[in-house]
């Protein structure tokens, strides 16, 4: 008996210890995850706190100063949204081709792991290794100097990688009772991708794309060697040659704290960081939105 | 006990011609045999039952039925399945086309995440056919066919997958139907659902055979004396016993057969 009851003496002091450990780990978890909330609403504040007396019409619409104070920032605005464009509808196609293949077509094998492999060998790469090599190719070998495309081109090796395994992920998150009632039904394997499982994998593929959009938008260093640090001296604010410089808003941000000969460089930079952070900030909203609002509307949920 | 309710059809109906003829097949995953040399006759506008413990390799069997292995990496099917005179793992022959004559219905409802017309029209839309009108005509005589369309009628542009279990199975049933298949095969088609809404699909498999050869894979021996005219018992990827129901289930020829029917095992 004296046996028993000091098993349970000893078994009440366990529970006790793991109880202690039990609070002691959940606050532990808890502060991780408020240090998170509390150094983005810090970080988010500084930026309006800085950026936010810069803003005016005036500074959004005009375009950048290359020598007096007064300078505005917008024709880095829509150039950033010009090459987001051009890299879009460049990435995607292919992005989303090669997702298809290894997620529906590709068999296990040489060839499939090799081109895994080197997907994955391409995401690793740094992006300012990624503008030199724009840099060499695209401004030197093509004799294009610093241009939009150029730019675009090197987003686009940059990025097709994450959006290759973003359509992969979003493929195989498709159940495969789908696929399999659709060949059961004498479909054949590309009406099967087209009417079943692309519409159900429509959310996360959106969301995805979305995202990225978000990190082509905030891109720089790739950038500086291949699109430009200035906008198309002497032409419109807004321009849509391909060929022509184009400095996007991140570019510009980089530019005038580091090598811009302005007196108001800090203001500027101030003006264009609070603004970057709002899109990039809206393209993470809208992509949950989105993908909220499409997967309610496909899954009848 | 089993028992059979006296005066089914499945008594009276006389022996029809055979639709689907299994000849020595044999389905290898990788390397393990999952079915071994098995034979079957499928008889035209009659219910086969497929009976066995779980693992026997029911599902892997009627999947070679209709060469949905195909789409797994893997797996191998050897000898022969012919469909009317005609062998559907031939050289020459286009697995899709198979899979439009021979229909499947899974153990799990499986409509897609659109409409209930979208997913009755599916089938017909891939195999070319156009016309708001005409689709809907096929997608209500499917509806009705499976028993499905009173309940559904008035919201068919809602989403199939806000309908009960039962209603799910149901619409994959008219989704099946809609395209016309000859032989319709079920892999275990009421195992996810209650018993009432199992009960809706025993009388539709009843009145399917009239206009279609159905082959059923069942976990429930009381579901396969129901609804079924003839019955095939596997056990670890072996067939060990065919026949006519009553006879499987009252005149049990092999002694694994009885062991199985009386509950000794599985």
């Amino acid at each position: 008996m004296a046996t028993l009851a000091s098993t349970f003496q000893a078994r009440a002091s366990t529970t006790a210890r793991r109880r202690a450990a039990n609070a002691f780990m959940t606050g532990v978890l808890w502060a991780a995850a408020l240090s998170i909330i509390v150094l983005l609403a810090f970080f988010v504040g500084y930026i309006f706190y800085l950026g936010l007396p810069v803003i005016s019409w005036h500074f959004l619409t005009s375009p950048p100063s290359e020598v007096s104070a007064g300078g505005g920032i917008g024709p880095e605005i829509f150039n950033s949204f010009y090459i987001l464009i051009l890299t879009l509808i460049f990435t995607t196609p292919i992005a989303m081709a090669g997702g298809i293949y290894l997620q529906e077509y590709a068999r296990p094998g040489l060839f499939t792991s090799l081109v895994q492999f080197c997907a994955e060998s391409l995401a690793t790469v740094p992006s300012i290794v990624m503008g030199l090599f724009g840099l060499l190719v695209f401004v030197t070998m093509f004799h294009w100097k610093f241009t939009a495309i150029g730019g675009a081109l090197t987003l686009t090796l940059l990025n097709l990688p994450a959006l290759m395994r973003v359509t992969q992920e979003a493929l195989a998150s498709v159940p495969a009772a789908f696929r399999e009632g659709s060949m059961a039904l004498g479909a054949t394997k590309w009406q099967t991708i087209r009417k079943v499982v692309l519409p159900s994998a429509i959310a996360p593929l959106t969301t995805g794309v979305v995202l990225i959009a978000g990190r082509i938008f905030g891109e720089t260093a790739a950038l500086i060697f291949t699109a430009g640090v200035s906008v198309s001296a002497g032409r419109s604010a807004y321009d849509f040659g391909l060929f022509h410089q184009a400095e996007t808003l991140s570019v510009h941000l980089w530019y005038t704290h580091s090598e811009s000969l302005v007196p108001d460089a800090a203001r500027v930079g101030n003006g264009s960081a609070l603004v970057l952070l709002v899109m990039v900030l809206l393209f993470n909203m809208s992509a949950r939105l989105i993908g909220f609002g499409l997967s309610k509307r496909f899954m009848g949920k | 006990m089993i028992s059979i309710r006296p005066g089914t059809e499945g008594e009276a109906l006389p022996e029809t011609a055979p639709k689907l003829r299994v000849e020595d097949l044999s389905v290898y995953y990788g390397t393990v045999q999952a079915i071994n040399h098995a034979s079957l006759d499928v008889r035209e506008n009659r219910v086969t039952a497929l009976i066995g413990p779980s693992g026997c390799g029911k599902s892997t069997f009627v999947r070679a039925l209709n060469r949905m292995h195909d789409l797994t990496p893997g797996v191998r099917v050897e000898g022969a399945v012919v469909l009317d005179g005609q062998n559907i793992y031939a050289k020459d022959i286009d697995p899709v086309s198979i899979r439009h004559r021979i229909g499947m219905v899974f153990q799990r409802p499986n409509p897609f995440p659109k409409s209930i017309f979208e997913n009755v029209v599916y089938g017909l839309r891939i195999h070319g056919i156009r016309g708001r009108k005409r689709l809907m005509e096929l997608a209500e005589r499917s509806l009705r066919h499976a028993a499905l369309w009173d309940e559904v009628k008035d919201r068919l542009n809602l989403s199939a997958l806000a309908l009960s279990g039962g209603q799910q199975q149901r619409l994959c049933i008219a989704r099946v139907l809609a395209v016309e298949p000859e032989v319709i095969v079920m892999d275990e088609p009421a195992s996810a659902l209650d018993p009432i809404a199992t009960s809706k699909i025993e009388d539709l498999i009843g009145e399917l055979k009239k206009d279609y050869t159905v082959v059923i894979v069942t976990h429930s021996m009381q579901q396969a004396a129901r609804i079924s005219d003839y019955t095939a018992f596997f056990l670890m990827g072996q067939l060990i016993e065919t026949g006519k129901t009553r006879d499987i289930f009252f005149k049990p020829t092999d002694k694994r057969t009885e062991d199985y029917i009386t509950g000794r095992y599985g």
